[in-house]
């Protein structure tokens, strides 16, 4: 069940994923995508700023800007926008955004105060927790920065819970450590808690001065700029990210850069409530989990390790319960893993949703989307910037993104040694998805000529595989330059990627991934539909283009589900099933009928017996396997099979006899399955022939024979048919067969014990002058006979199947229902467009007379017929025998309506009952004789069999 | 070119965690390894061998498990000659996933591609026969029904390994053999690769080629 299984609701960001390929970013999702910032954050308010900001800890000396001429310090001023969110106030520079980008969380504002301004209209004087001073000079008209203010006001005093927690949140930013133990040189003061490395050691050989020097580095960053919820990014941070971040620092700096601290400190408690909530249960995702966990950078000592092995597992699993929709996706556990040895199991957690969402979108989906769509986009990269080496490529039958796709998927991690796989991430984590490009860029265009020299596939790879395997090594070994020979081969890389391909941009990105999401996105949807057509269940009864029928509308229907995203749940719940079945069966199609609630009781309930039957895993919910097979079996031709079928629907015990409540459901069904006939919504074969029988005589009547000899029949543009008496016809034959289906079962169950009840024979003895009391008179004759039976505790109780066939062959009308009607009201090829959704009587007819083949058919016999007989009267019983003439003799004018042979003498006795109480006309007492010939050879033989058999 | 070479280009399918990366490592290295990391994508390996006097090289894509990586299968087994369709004897489920592979083969892969069904692991069945889950009668009616060579394998203590790719080995149409016949229009093309890549200058062949 793998592909589509998971039954839970989609996750809203990964439409919003979705969105965000789309060209039309609103400002709040460009903002926050930019800053990134949690998806409730909205821009409440802007405007145009002068910022200082001046942290406690005095100023860094060796630091020459800081000081004007005479040794005072200074202040940097910096001017740009503000903007207020509910949780932030984000500050960037006007000119540069890279010089000057504040991103500071409400929560830790501990004070705000009018500060007096000389220059200004208007300042503010806002001072953090940690003491830092932040001078906000308004620069615009007063009242706007006033309106600026009270929204401020506003924020502030929601944020005051998450203030409450500001503290203990700090204290697991090892930032904070470093602060509090190198400047209030406090004693007791333990690191907070951290990644695997803390007590497995980091990857790689550190040069341990060079580590001290670098977080000492980021200590003075902090001092100047502030740190983790409170913090300044400017050119000295990307800097200090690019030359590599120390390993103890390296967790915070990524979650600060990838936005996931945010996430950590909004949603408190949540990591540990997914895991509390989901403890012992199962899924698809956790089995493919454990298959992995100790297959996740297995080289690195601490997977080798319960505590390691219990980590990796907690965050793999809490997320895979928080999106359902990727669940787990192999790879996953590899940078998962690689966090892991960085970061806390929270820090971790968020750090790797926020990855799955903004980083690499779509990458871990179920269909893989995101990572299709990007390969496709690097190959154009590879096109556009080397296009030598792309000709080549195209030339040789090489496929990149057989070389590429994992460097994507594992970000590197299973391509290069981890300590410089993780220098790739800090990068990452700060620059974003681009980062993947421009690296995948430059390992090409760095082993371009070798890669010229690859055949095939295979030299391709192990050319890029020794390549990473080599990274440590000098880029220039033969250069008589010292300097030049110490360049490794990794910051070779880093110079090709962020210098000669500083030209990718995430703007360039979003737009490459737009250009081609269609077509992977259609890919993606045909290949899911051939795999799931291949593993379909073998059916009997539906064709080919039927099941691709039925596998799109089921899929069009269950609105939840994106085939080419891989989200939502892929079975359909009941609800959904009403809807797919009005798609396709004239009977469920939505009427007004449904209004009425007795009506819409008996398709419910009609369609639940259904639904349960089809559903084979008896979870409340069908698979698109549970709908072929339970489609197969309702279309089957075999008139034996499909009285059957519709038995064993309501034998819900399998013992083969259906009680008296089960024979009373059973006669409920019928009637809404054979409403669109009883209200002449639709007309069936009987009533068609009967119709065009009419139109021949008709025909026949105002036709010379002359014409009708020269062989060329006009339909006659003016034949008017009575519609009316059509449906009134067909209704009551319908209403006659449900009353006569109900009493024959009760008078023919086991054991016999029955009290001729003479006049609930007689259901249509006074129809002949008020219809309308007559059918009400009917309905209570109806009701009484339903309740005689279902209350009358000396009744025979149950009826088998063989009594159930032989009740519903005594009745054509109930016969050709199973034999053709029913199958004919599911309409497999069509539902996709919803055609024929109000097809009224009118259209039934005009497609009648539009036939004009068949009506000449009629019209010859019935002109040999005249030729014969004098009497109309008379006509009808020779047609019967003309017609068999001229079928053996023309075999070529067989309709499948055409039913010509009449062996139904057994048939007729058993109906005798029924017809003796047609009082109409005489006209349509023929009229009745004649529908009860038609029978289709087939089926009356066997009926024939049948009866015998179960004699 | 007393010895000629022939290349097959072969792929290793089936459900995750089946021990298709084992496989290809104990054949490739006479390795095994407990903890394997999963392949992400594929990863592509070669080994020669000799069959009768003529060195076969196989060019082996070992593809990753997981279903959702089935949509990047096609990528991996196009133009293969040969395919492991591997499942785990102690996994039912992977079995399933196996007839799935073999059925998507045949509709979508190379019309003449040989495939092997494997199933792999049965040394965990030498302490306890209980632990199979499918049974070996069952396995050989699908190779039967579906024209594969069959195999029960342990990539864990070499048995059957190189059993297997000798057996594909011998199926494919050999160089030698070739040359008299010359029917096969696909391994014609390998083999042009294959001499492409002992030329020093591979590009000019290539154009000589294709015309």
């Amino acid at each position: 069940m793998s592909f589509f299984s998971s039954i839970r609701q989609k996750a809203p960001f990964l439409e919003r994923i979705a969105e965000s390929f789309t060209p039309t970013m609103s400002r709040d999702e460009k903002f926050r995508l930019q800053y990134k910032l949690p998806d409730d954050e909205h821009i409440i308010d802007d405007t145009n700023t002068d910022i200082t900001f001046t942290t406690p800890y005095g100023t860094n000396h060796k630091d020459k800007r800081r000081k004007d001429e005479n040794g005072n310090q200074l202040a940097y001023v910096f001017s740009g926008k503000l903007f207020l969110t509910p949780h932030f106030l984000v500050f960037r520079d006007a000119f540069d955004q890279s010089s000057c980008v504040m991103i500071l969380n409400i929560s830790t504002i501990k004070r705000v105060e009018r500060s007096p301004s000389l220059s200004y209209a208007f300042a503010l004087l806002v001072t953090l927790y940690s003491g830092t001073q932040i001078l906000i000079q308004f620069i615009g008209l007063r009242n706007r920065s006033e309106q600026f203010c009270e929204k401020l006001k506003d924020m502030l005093k929601h944020n005051i819970p998450n203030a409450k927690r500001l503290p203990m949140f700090i204290e697991s930013c090892y930032s904070n450590f470093l602060i509090e133990k190198n400047i209030l040189r406090k004693t007791d003061i333990v690191a907070p808690k951290a990644g695997l490395g803390q007590h497995f050691k980091y990857p790689g050989q550190p040069d341990i001065t060079k580590e001290k020097a670098k977080l000492r580095l980021w200590f003075e960053y902090f001092k100047e700029n502030g740190e983790n919820l409170a913090i300044i990014q400017n050119h000295t941070f990307q800097k200090l990210v690019r030359i590599g971040v120390p390993s103890r620092m390296r967790g915070e700096i990524w979650e600060l850069c990838s936005g996931s601290m945010y996430l950590r400190f909004s949603h408190p408690g949540e990591y540990q409530k997914l895991l509390d909530d989901n403890r012992d249960k199962t899924s698809q995702a956790i089995d493919e989990i454990e298959k992995d966990l100790k297959r996740s950078l297995p080289e690195y000592s601490a997977y080798q390790t319960p505590e390691g092995i219990q980590r990796l597992r907690n965050v793999l699993t809490a997320y895979s319960w928080m999106n359902p929709d990727v669940g787990y996706c192999q790879a996953m556990n590899i940078v998962c893993a690689g966090l892991l040895i960085y970061m806390s199991e929270e820090q971790a957690f968020w750090c790797l949703s926020n990855l799955c969402d903004i980083y690499a979108p779509g990458y871990y989906s179920k269909t893989m989307y995101g990572t299709l769509l990007d390969q496709r986009v690097f190959e154009s990269f590879v096109e556009d910037k080397m296009p030598v080496l792309n000709d080549y490529i195209v030339e040789h039958d090489i496929q990149l993104s057989v070389i590429s796709l994992p460097w994507f998927l594992s970000l590197f991690y299973t391509s290069m040694p981890l300590e410089y796989a993780v220098r790739i991430m800090d990068i990452f984590f700060m620059n974003g998805p681009k980062t993947l490009f421009q690296v995948a860029l430059a390992v090409l265009k760095v082993n371009g000529d070798d890669i010229l020299q690859a055949d095939d596939d295979g030299m391709f790879i192990a050319i890029v595989k020794h390549y990473f395997q080599t990274l440590h090594e000098s880029a220039h070994p033969d250069s008589p330059d010292l300097k030049y020979r110490q360049i490794t081969k990794f910051q070779e890389l880093l110079v090709t990627a962020f210098k000669e391909f500083s030209v990718i941009t995430e703007d360039m990105i979003i737009h490459e991934r737009n250009k081609y999401k269609k077509t992977i996105f259609e890919n993606i949807e045909t290949f899911v539909k051939k795999t799931q057509m291949r593993r379909m269940p073998k059916t009997f009864n539906l064709s080919d283009k039927e099941l691709s029928n039925i596998y799109d509308v089921f899929y069009q229907s269950i609105e939840t589900h994106k085939i080419s995203l891989g989200t939502g749940s892929s079975n359909m719940t009941f609800d959904v099933f009403l809807q797919f079945m009005g798609k396709f069966c004239d009977w469920a199609k939505p009427s007004k009928n449904d209004d009425d609630p007795v009506f819409k009781k008996q398709k419910q309930t009609f369609l639940k017996k259904l639904f349960n039957n089809w559903d084979s895993s008896k979870v409340g919910e069908l698979t698109v396997n549970d709908v072929v097979l339970g489609l197969d079996k309702m279309v089957t031709p075999d008139l034996l099979e499909a009285m059957n079928y519709f038995f064993s629907l309501y034998d819900d015990d399998k013992d083969g006899q259906l009680q008296k409540d089960g024979v009373l459901q059973m006669s409920e069904g019928l009637l809404l399955l054979t409403t669109p006939w009883k209200t002449g919504k639709f007309v069936d074969l009987l009533t068609k022939k009967a119709i065009e029988d009419d139109i021949a005589d008709e025909i026949v009547k105002e036709t010379s024979i002359d014409q009708q000899a020269s062989g060329s029949i006009e339909l006659p543009s003016g034949v008017t048919i009575d519609e009316e008496k059509y449906k009134a016809q067909q209704s009551e034959r319908y209403l006659k067969a449900a009353s006569n289906f109900l009493q024959r079962c009760f008078e023919y169950a086991e054991p016999l014990q029955i009290d001729r009840q003479v006049d609930l024979l007689d259901l249509s003895d006074d129809n002949d002058d008020k219809p309308d009391e007559a059918k009400e008179a009917r309905k209570k004759k109806f009701a009484t006979i339903v309740a005689n039976a279902a209350l009358d505790p000396t009744r025979p109780t149950a009826i088998d199947l063989a009594t159930f066939r032989m009740v519903i062959l005594a009745d054509e009308t109930y016969e050709l229902f199973f034999s053709t009607t029913l199958r004919d009201s599911i309409h497999l090829e069509e539902g996709a467009n919803d055609s024929g959704n109000n097809q009224v009587l009118k259209s039934m007819f005009d497609g009648i007379i539009a036939d004009g083949r068949r009506v000449a058919e009629r019209v010859r016999r019935r002109v040999d017929s005249v030729a014969t007989n004098k009497s109309r009267a008379d006509s009808i019983e020779t047609n019967t025998n003309e017609s068999i003439h001229t079928t053996d003799t023309n075999s070529k004018m067989i309709d499948l309506d055409d039913f010509t042979t009449d062996h139904l003498e057994e048939h007729e006795e058993l109906l005798n009952n029924s017809w003796e109480d047609m009082d109409d006309s005489a006209e349509q007492n023929a009229r009745q004789e004649r529908k009860i010939e038609p029978m289709s050879p087939s089926a009356s033989e066997k009926q024939k069999d049948l009866i015998e058999f179960e004699a | 070119m007393s010895n000629p070479i022939t290349s097959i280009k072969l792929v290793l399918l089936g459900e995750a965690a089946v021990g298709k990366s084992s496989i290809v490592l104990r054949f490739v290295s006479n390795d095994f390894s407990e903890n394997k990391e999963p392949t992400i994508g594929a990863a592509f390996l070669t080994q020669r061998v000799n069959i009768n006097d003529h060195t076969v090289k196989f060019e082996i894509w070992d593809t990753a498990g997981q279903e959702r990586f089935a949509s990047l299968a096609p990528m991996y087994y196009r133009n293969a000659q040969a395919a492991l369709v591997v499942y785990d004897v102690t996994k039912p489920q992977s079995f399933i996933k196996a007839r799935h592979w073999v059925k998507e083969l045949h509709e979508q892969a190379s019309k003449n591609i040989i495939i092997a069904l494997v199933g792999n692991k049965i040394d965990i069945l030498e302490d306890n026969e209980n632990e199979r889950k499918v049974a070996r009668e069952e396995a050989e009616k699908l190779a039967e029904e579906e024209g594969l060579l069959f195999f029960e394998t342990s990539a864990k203590t070499g048995t059957n390994i190189s059993e297997v790719f000798l057996g594909i080995g011998e199926k494919i149409p050999l160089k030698g053999l070739e040359d008299e016949h010359n029917n096969n229009g696909l391994n014609v093309t390998e083999d042009q690769r294959i001499n492409l890549a002992n030329t020093a200058n591979a590009s000019e062949n290539a154009s000589a080629c294709s015309c």
